[in-house]
């Protein structure tokens, strides 16, 4: 029996109600401002004065920026309830004392402590970018119907739209996976300072890598505490996206309809550009790092069954 | 008892938490088609036993249980057995539905409609939250879980504490007249000892991590020896030094480990020991008297 898709549905259970609060609740209110505030796109043309755009040939644009903003929104906040919740991933049961019963199951400590980061980790902002990317089609329609007229965004070159949004969410999707690894000697150890240290292991993390960072800059002329941390979230930042060095260059005249087109293959060399980072000592010795730090949880989870006997 | 089948066998057996012993040095065996009860005061070992019977922790010593090794083969041994480490455990967030759904997915022997079938008894309904079930409730509805699975072996810690007497009984019966199959298992710990004391077939008696008895109850009876007499001849019971004197109805009694001298014999009844008094006499100091209480 593989104990995964249950776990798995255990955090559905649990969090489900806080992950569509999270997911709905911005989308309704990003959709009744757009429909009841004053909207106007601008473009600031010469530094001091702002021209309204309502050139219809911009709305692809405005639907694509929608349909990004949403998924970008949501992302956003589900990763960091992810964060917030995984973060206390080894001690959560231990309020309700229900740690005991569900040792008492036959599931093994790792997979017990690795389905929940899967889950908060890759599928819970994978699926916010998904849902982002379709409270954002709603958006789009919105906010092109109340900028340019609907009629606009019925016309809309759906095709290179769709190609071109979901290129992007492919990206990031992958970029997620890439993302994760990066930053997954941090999260790890976050998590083991919290089994450790309960409430007090994200300060102690922090002050840890603040005073240990400052010691060996100031000390020893060395910043490399504070070095690699900010290189991992530099390069988890570049796996999510912009690996390549930037973002797509367009023209200054580029009709929007070719930069559509482009898009995709855009996502494809920034994907391998991120892929190619991956081939890095840091990358490696972060994730044997994370390993150690997961290790080092299974230990905590076992010696806590003996501790609450 | 007989290690023919032995589902649980140790030799040896000891835990420590760092310098204290919570289990020290014991052996005994326990075949399959027992109904067994662990008894013991508060910290004499019970719970540590039991948690390593299902590899929550580390024992010195040699522990089989269904063949293995628990804390090596946790999960393996725990497709195979059910235990109830405690009550009121049950995740509060949960539904009973949803919690069924869960177990039907992580235990291979579970069988969900049993559960329900076990639920209709009591009072607990599927849509009930666990949080906003009574602790009573919440332990029925653990024990319908638990005794839903079909395992080789039961492991129970004072599962029911908080329970009133009506469901106490009518959990045992089930215990004994539906999970329990000449095959099966139980391990069980209670303070309940009256309660229990006419399902158990065999006991095991913990004082202070070491194992002071651990014998079937047919052997108790033919072992131990209970003699109740007048207070006229009490002195005379004294000297033959039994493990225990107390009071019975009517009058007091001396437990005795073998048959008492004859002439000691002559002076009183036999009557059997309950399983209460020989608790008392082999896990107290047997120089108290409990006459005097």
């Amino acid at each position: 029996m593989n104990p995964i898709l249950p776990l798995m549905q255990r955090e559905w259970l649990q969090h489900r109600f806080a992950w569509a609060l999270l997911a709905l609740v911005p989308l309704g209110l990003a959709l009744l401002a757009l429909s009841f505030a004053q909207v106007g796109v601008g473009v600031d043309v010469d530094g001091d004065t702002i021209t309204e755009v309502t050139d219809a040939r911009m709305a692809p644009v405005f639907a694509l920026g929608s349909m990004a903003a949403g998924s970008g929104l949501l992302f956003v906040i589900l990763w960091v309830a992810s964060l917030i919740i995984i973060s206390g991933l080894a001690r959560r049961d231990h309020g309700d004392r229900s740690v005991e019963f569900w040792m008492s199951l036959p599931v093994g400590h790792g997979t017990s402590l690795a389905v929940p980061l899967l889950v908060h980790l890759i599928l819970v902002p994978a699926a916010a970018l998904l849902i982002g990317l379709a409270g954002g089609w709603l958006l789009s329609a919105v906010l092109v119907g109340r900028v340019m007229g609907i009629a606009e965004w019925f016309t809309l070159p759906w095709g290179a739209l769709l190609g071109a949004a979901l290129a992007v969410a492919a990206r990031l999707l992958a970029g997620l996976v890439l993302a994760t690894l990066w930053i997954a000697p941090l999260v790890l150890l976050l998590i083991l300072a919290n089994a450790w240290f309960r409430r007090w292991g994200l300060v102690l993390l922090v002050v840890g890598i603040g005073i240990g960072g400052w010691v060996m800059d100031r000390a020893f002329g060395q910043p490399i505490v504070t070095d690699l941390v900010r290189d991992l979230l530099v390069n988890a930042g570049r796996a999510l996206a912009g690996a390549s060095g930037g973002g797509m260059v367009i023209g200054k005249d580029s009709e929007p309809d070719l930069v559509l087109g482009q898009v995709p293959g855009w996502a494809w060399q920034d994907f391998v550009a991120a892929l190619r980072q991956l081939a890095s000592p840091l990358l490696a010795g972060g994730l044997l790092f994370a390993a150690g730090c997961f290790a080092l949880l299974v230990d905590w989870r076992r010696r806590g069954a003996s501790a609450a006997a | 008892m007989s290690t023919d089948q032995a589902l649980v066998q140790a030799q040896h057996l000891s835990v420590r938490y760092g310098a204290r012993r919570a289990v020290d040095d014991i052996s005994f065996t326990l075949p399959k088609g027992r109904v067994v009860g662990l008894l013991g005061h508060n910290g004499a070992g019970k719970t540590t036993l039991m948690k390593a019977l299902v590899g929550l922790v580390k024992a010195e010593g040699q522990l089989s249980v269904l063949g293995r090794d628990p804390l090596r083969e946790r999960v393996a041994l725990l497709n195979e057995a059910c235990y109830i480490p405690d009550v009121a455990i049950l995740p509060r967030w949960i539904r009973v539905a949803d919690l069924i759904r869960l177990m039907g997915g992580l235990h291979p022997r579970f069988s969900a409609e049993r559960s329900r079938e076990l639920l209709r008894r009591t009072s607990v309904d599927l849509t009930d939250k666990v949080g906003k079930l009574s602790k009573g409730m919440m332990v029925q509805a653990h024990l319908a879980l638990i005794a839903a699975i079909d395992a080789r072996l039961m492991i129970l810690d004072e599962p029911t504490l908080g329970l009133d007497v009506l469901s106490r009984k009518a959990f045992y019966e089930m215990l004994i007249d539906e999970w329990c199959d000449g095959e099966r298992s139980v391990v069980i710990s209670t303070h309940q000892v009256e309660e229990i004391e006419a399902l158990l077939s065999d006991v095991l008696m913990l004082n202070e991590g070491k194992l002071v008895l651990s014998i079937s109850l047919e052997d108790m009876d033919r072992r131990f020896v209970a003699l109740s007499h007048d207070a006229a001849v009490a002195d005379e019971m004294a000297a033959a030094h039994p493990l225990l004197r107390y009071r019975v109805a009517g009058g007091s009694a001396a437990l005795f480990d073998g048959a008492p001298p004859e002439h000691v014999q002559a002076l009183g009844r036999r009557v059997r020991p309950s399983l209460v008094d020989l608790f008392v006499a082999l896990t107290r100091k047997p120089e108290l008297d409990r006459t005097q209480f």
